[in-house]
């Protein structure tokens, strides 16, 4: 059995904190590694971030190693081009490819921004489950159709993901990827099957809404109280970072 | 008893011109346990949906206490309050994120006032025992739980009449046994309940009455005894004789029994014909204590356990089990306890029944019938009344 990241969101350690406050950290921390025009700020609040999910919300390290290191590795990527490509004096030069010492400190800006962002999306993700997202996306005022469709999506989500599993292990047991001809069509017929199953899915849900006197209403959970110890951890955290992120503006500016 | 569901002369044709449902005229009695039992194909899902109003008899006429089924928006709503449904595969059922939301659902739709539809959820969890799952998605629990979830968001609209598509597929036989058992605790507080199985061992003991459909056609209605007990026409229905029956014709056909009037229905019966033919009498039965848990404060129930007077512990209904998992009592018996602690009180071995509320009588009531029937005397002592009269409160059936 897999366990998922929605698992992890469900059971951990920060389960009990408002998820408006989680969302709001969230949120904030995003904003100010883009905010921020020097990599310390997006260091820092990853650092706060990944301590806090290690420590207060124990999320194996390992597994959390493992999550950062996929976007991380796309964005050394972009960040070794940016910084190969960027204009400027060159230290080293191969060929068409300079690194300048502003190409190297956009990189590394990128770089680290991309480590904050993904820390504070793994910090909302993690420790967050979409069950309370979807009571604070309708209250924020969004449209409730929508809310209530991507209720619907989320729960099907893992029925059609069993069923994929299934499919998909029926064919492994009969060879079904043994070669990569074979893995295409597998796919393909993995593809169609899950598509056509998903139409049934959708037919029996009609039924099934009907069947319970649907109205047009889908009910939401309450969703938890902040708690004052909570929201002053979080205030000292948005503050240190803000701080942070107005002394190297002005730094950066003097 | 008054009929609450009816269906006259139903045609269902699909629109590939294929009949599911040819001229089914069938009568569902009031607080009645119903099974439909047929090969693949017979029908039983097709006539299950009719019974909400899902589907539209193309010719015929589908009555809810006597009045003819309408299908407007207003009307429909009134019938699937009334008439629960619960599908197959929980996944179909269960579609909002968590268990709670899911079992709000109806209620909600319902135009439920907020307090009303949490004190309703709340008293629905509770029923099925799973208030500790409250928060948790759908995706996160075991097929049985699941099915008492999808239970619940239809109790929770407080039907007369719940009609369950195969409950007990895909669950393990202890758990089959509870849902059948919380089935059999709704219909004694007067829910009617319907369900469709292949499983005639299922039928045969749990049903008060059989209907068995093959070809979109009702073969044959009546108590599960006259139904079972024509080998050829279950054979031609493809479906096979209950063990119990089985066993039964065998030792017939062997003289090794005398026929008897009243065919044996579970194992109890059919120990008590192979006893009595065996000339095994005289024995001194057993004695069964029912314990009603909301009376009795745990300790007691300890005490009688460690007094060495029972041998054997079972726990009937969801309230006595829940007691039984907090207490850590190590149950014997979790499903057909009755049954069970009379096949111990015959083989002289005493037991005893935790249970609450009407279940209490309901339990000394079929053990007092299994008393009359076999000819014993099975000693039933209830135990809140113990402490309140002097001596023990024996009630001597005979």
């Amino acid at each position: 059995m897999h366990r998922l990241l929605d698992d992890y969101a469900h059971e951990n350690g920060l389960r009990g904190v408002s998820p408006k406050l989680k969302l709001a950290i969230g949120a904030f921390s995003i904003i100010a590694c883009i905010a921020s025009p020097t990599p310390a700020v997006p260091l820092a609040v990853s650092a706060c971030l990944s301590a806090a999910l290690i420590a207060l919300a124990r999320i194996p390290w390992r597994l959390y190693i493992g999550l950062t290191a996929i976007p991380l590795s796309f964005a050394l990527l972009s960040a070794s081009v940016v910084a190969l490509l960027s204009p400027g004096e060159a230290l080293v030069s191969i060929g068409a490819l300079r690194l300048s010492r502003e190409g190297m400190w956009l990189g590394l800006l990128l770089l680290s921004r991309t480590i904050g962002g993904t820390s504070s999306l793994f910090f909302i993700a993690l420790t967050t489950p979409m069950t309370e997202i979807f009571a604070i996306l309708r209250s924020m005022g969004l449209p409730e159709s929508l809310v209530e469709l991507s209720m619907l999506i989320y729960r099907y989500i893992f029925v059609l993901l069993e069923e994929a599993m299934m499919v998909r292990s029926a064919q492994e047991m009969r060879m079904g990827y043994s070669s990569i001809r074979s893995s295409i069509s597998s796919s393909a017929m993995l593809a169609s099957v899950l598509f056509i199953r998903a139409w049934e899915r959708g037919e029996r849900l009609m039924v099934a809404m009907d069947s319970r006197c649907y109205s047009g209403r889908m009910p939401l959970v309450e969703s938890h109280s902040v708690r004052p110890g909570h929201l002053a951890v979080s205030f000292i955290y948005i503050l240190s970072i803000t701080a942070l992120l107005l002394a190297v503006i002005r730094g950066g500016s003097a | 008893m008054s009929e609450i569901l009816g269906l006259r002369d139903v045609c269902y044709i699909y629109g590939d011109g294929h009949a599911a449902l040819r001229n089914v005229t069938l009568s569902i009695e009031s607080s009645s346990k119903v099974a439909l039992v047929g090969p693949n194909g017979a029908g039983k899902s097709t006539l299950l949906l009719m019974l909400n109003g899902t589907l539209r008899p193309s010719s015929g006429v589908v009555l809810f206490r006597g009045q003819p089924m309408r299908y407007d928006s207003r009307s429909l709503t009134d019938i699937r309050k009334s008439v629960g449904m619960v599908f197959q595969n929980s996944d179909d059922q269960l579609f909002a994120p968590t268990v709670e939301q899911d079992i709000a659902f109806g209620p909600l739709n319902l135009g439920y006032p907020g307090d009303k539809i949490e004190r309703y959820v709340g008293y629905a969890l509770s029923y099925v025992g799973l208030e500790e799952h409250r928060n948790r998605p759908p995706h996160h629990l075991s097929g049985g739980e699941k099915k008492r979830v999808a239970i619940a968001g239809i109790l929770v609209m407080e039907p007369d009449v719940l009609v369950l598509d195969e409950p007990t597929s895909n669950l393990d036989p202890a758990t089959s046994e509870e849902i059948m058992e919380m089935l059999d605790e709704l219909n004694l507080y007067g829910k009617t309940v319907v369900i469709s199985t292949h499983d005639v061992e299922l039928a045969y003991r749990w049903a008060d009455e059989v209907v068995l459909m093959d070809g979109g056609e009702v073969v044959r209605t009546g108590p599960p005894e006259k139904v079972f007990a024509d080998p050829d026409t279950l054979r031609k229905a493809r479906l096979k004789l209950p063990a119990v029956l089985e066993i039964y014709r065998e030792m017939l056909g062997r003289g090794l029994l005398a026929p008897v009037d009243e065919l044996p229905r579970n194992i109890v019966d059919l120990m008590h014909l192979i006893e009595s033919a065996a000339g095994i009498s005289g024995r001194k039965p057993g004695r069964i204590y029912i314990c009603d848990i909301s009376g009795t404060p745990p300790s007691r129930i300890r005490d009688i356990l460690s007094s060495g007077a029972v041998s054997y512990i079972g726990a009937m209904g969801t309230k006595a089990k829940m007691v039984a998992n907090e207490e850590l009592l190590e149950l014997d018996f979790s499903y057909g306890v009755v049954d069970k602690c009379v096949l111990k009180a015959i083989a002289g071995r005493s037991s005893l029944i935790i249970t609450s509320g009407g279940m209490v009588e309901h339990a000394e009531r079929r053990i007092r019938s299994y008393a009359e029937e076999f000819g014993i005397e099975i000693e039933v002592i209830i135990l809140p009344r113990a402490h309140t009269s002097t001596p023990v409160d024996n009630i001597n059936l005979y």
